[in-house]
């Protein structure tokens, strides 16, 4: 079971329930990024505080982003993008790109071995790597493509957000280490109301579309964003609306019922037939006795 | 040659191919229902832990998918359904209520010839899947989803084929098992569930 001292509200690929006997305030780290200067900071803090080998693997190709995508073990990028508006101005985006911590997270719908995915009831999505057998499942079932496999070790990982300093108290290492304020960490009601805040503040300066990234499609998520311009998600290299996907929820649902109905039901046709009917019978002349 | 009563049924190779997808196939089977549901997790561990079965089931997969294809091409003449297979077919609930008026079989039965047509299309499907799902960093999210599906549809198509297929070669119709494992049955078995099979024999020899 998983080593941070958080009460557990969702096991993967478990029919029992969670224990989920405490409640615990639902936490959110909230990235504006209006502010975001792309001086990663919290890429480099994540690594420290996290202990991951920086693998320089591949050559620069030439862009400000640190690594093309994330790895197994890069959990946090910031994305540098280049966006050309309807208008022929020339923007310049820098989000920072990692778990999203969903709601209801399509990692953990997914995952077929029990207990290597947990969720927090604080709303942290964790992945208890001495539980995964590297099937990349969860790499399948998120809409957020975040998971990476070591190849090495067969073990997937991500961004814990920081579980182990939230178990204790403290604020996730990225946010610890954000010089400008783009990163804040609280209760995911606290922050939405900062959000909404500073999403006016944006219509005020003439960002007529800005607004709160909480994609419904997952039941919202543990990370919220506030974008300049919400209505197109797309400029900032999130999704438009990420859902858990409909193979996902039949092959999750449906299709198990079906399939322990053919294993059973399957196992007690052919009993109750051999009890009805019994064997085929020789018959006494055949036999030529 | 074994005594006159004796009918050869299987061949030595067509046994060793059986049993080489029988044993594969069940492994897969096992393995597969394993990561299926939670309920038969269990399973992984008889079978070595999760990651083991993680590893062993594609390498498994491919080996059985060998075995299908000889299988496929030493049987694929014997399974060709005929007319009076069709005829069986509409019969086929006299047959499972052991009535007569069931029309004659042959070698196989049209049973026998749909479960060969429905595994070996299985096979195809589950290997033609399976590969995103081995290598999921190499096939896009929405292949991989998709294989999710297909192979789980076909694994459950394969099971319920599977189930039918031991219990009538176990328990109804006996000496079933003796010719798989032997390859002889008498010639009043083959004359009672493959008549055309056993006229045939008798009109040659
Ligand atoms: S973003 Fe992906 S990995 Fe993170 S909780 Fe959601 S589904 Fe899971
Ligand atoms: S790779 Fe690991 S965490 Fe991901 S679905 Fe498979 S067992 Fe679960």
């Amino acid at each position: 079971m998983p080593t941070v001292s958080l009460e557990v509200k969702a096991v993967s690929a478990t029919t029992t329930p969670a224990p989920g006997m405490k409640e615990a305030p639902r936490v959110a780290k909230l990235i504006d990024v209006s502010s975001c200067i792309g001086c990663k900071a919290c890429e480099v803090a994540c690594q420290e505080w996290n202990d991951l080998p920086p693998s320089v693997d591949r050559p620069f190709t030439g862009s400000y982003q640190t690594m093309p995508d994330l790895q197994w073990n890069f959990w946090q990028l910031i994305k540098f993008r280049e966006v050309l508006h309807q208008d022929g101005r020339l923007e310049w985006t820098m989000t920072k790109y990692q778990c999203m911590h969903c709601a209801d997270p399509g990692c953990l719908r997914a995952c077929p071995a029990p207990g290597a995915i947990v969720q927090y009831a604080n709303g942290i999505v964790d992945f208890v790597q001495e539980n995964c057998i590297g099937c990349g499942y969860c790499i399948t079932g998120c809409p957020f493509d975040v998971p990476r496999l070591n190849p090495q070790t067969g073990k997937v990982s991500k961004c814990t957000l920081c579980s182990d300093r939230v178990a204790a108290g403290l604020e996730p290492a990225c946010i610890k280490a954000c010089p400008t304020n783009c990163l804040s960490f609280g209760t995911k009601e606290k922050l939405l109301q900062i959000a909404h805040r500073r999403v006016e503040q944006l219509k005020e300066r003439g960002f007529t579309k800005a607004g709160v990234y909480d994609p419904p499609g997952v039941g919202g998520t543990h990370v919220i964003y506030v974008l300049p311009h919400a209505d197109r998600p797309e400029d900032y290299g999130l999704p438009k609306d990420p859902k858990v996907s409909w193979t996902l929820k039949l092959w999750k649902g449906p299709l198990k019922w079906l399939g322990r109905l053919i294993v059973f039901g399957g196992i007690l046709a052919a009993f109750v037939h051999y009890l009805r009917f019994g064997p085929h019978r020789v018959r006494e002349e055949d036999t030529g006795k | 040659m074994a005594d006159r009563d004796e009918i050869q049924r299987f061949t030595m190779a067509e046994r060793l191919i059986h049993w080489a997808v029988a044993i594969s196939f069940v492994y897969l089977v096992l393995s597969g229902l394993a990561l299926f549901h939670p309920s038969f997790y269990w399973l992984a561990y008889v079978l070595g832990g999760g990651p083991v079965i993680r590893q062993w089931h594609p390498i498994v997969g491919v080996l059985m998918f060998v075995f299908l294809t000889a299988m496929y091409l030493k049987w694929r003449r014997d399974m060709k359904l005929d007319d009076l297979d069709r005829r069986w077919l509409r019969q086929v609930h006299k047959y499972i209520r052991h009535e007569e008026g069931v029309p004659e079989a042959g070698r196989f039965n049209a049973g026998q010839k749909l479960l060969f047509k429905t595994m070996t299309l299985m096979g195809v499907l589950l290997l033609l899947s399976g590969i995103p799902l081995w290598f999921p960093m190499r096939f896009s999210r929405n292949l991989r989803e998709w294989s999710i599906l297909v192979h789980e549809v076909a694994a459950l198509v394969a099971i319920g084929g599977l189930i039918a297929h031991i219990y009538m070669g176990t328990a109804v119709v006996r000496g079933s098992m003796r010719a798989m494992l032997t390859g002889w049955v008498s010639r009043a078995w083959a004359r009672a569930h493959h008549p055309r099979w056993a006229r045939e024999f008798e009109r040659t020899s």
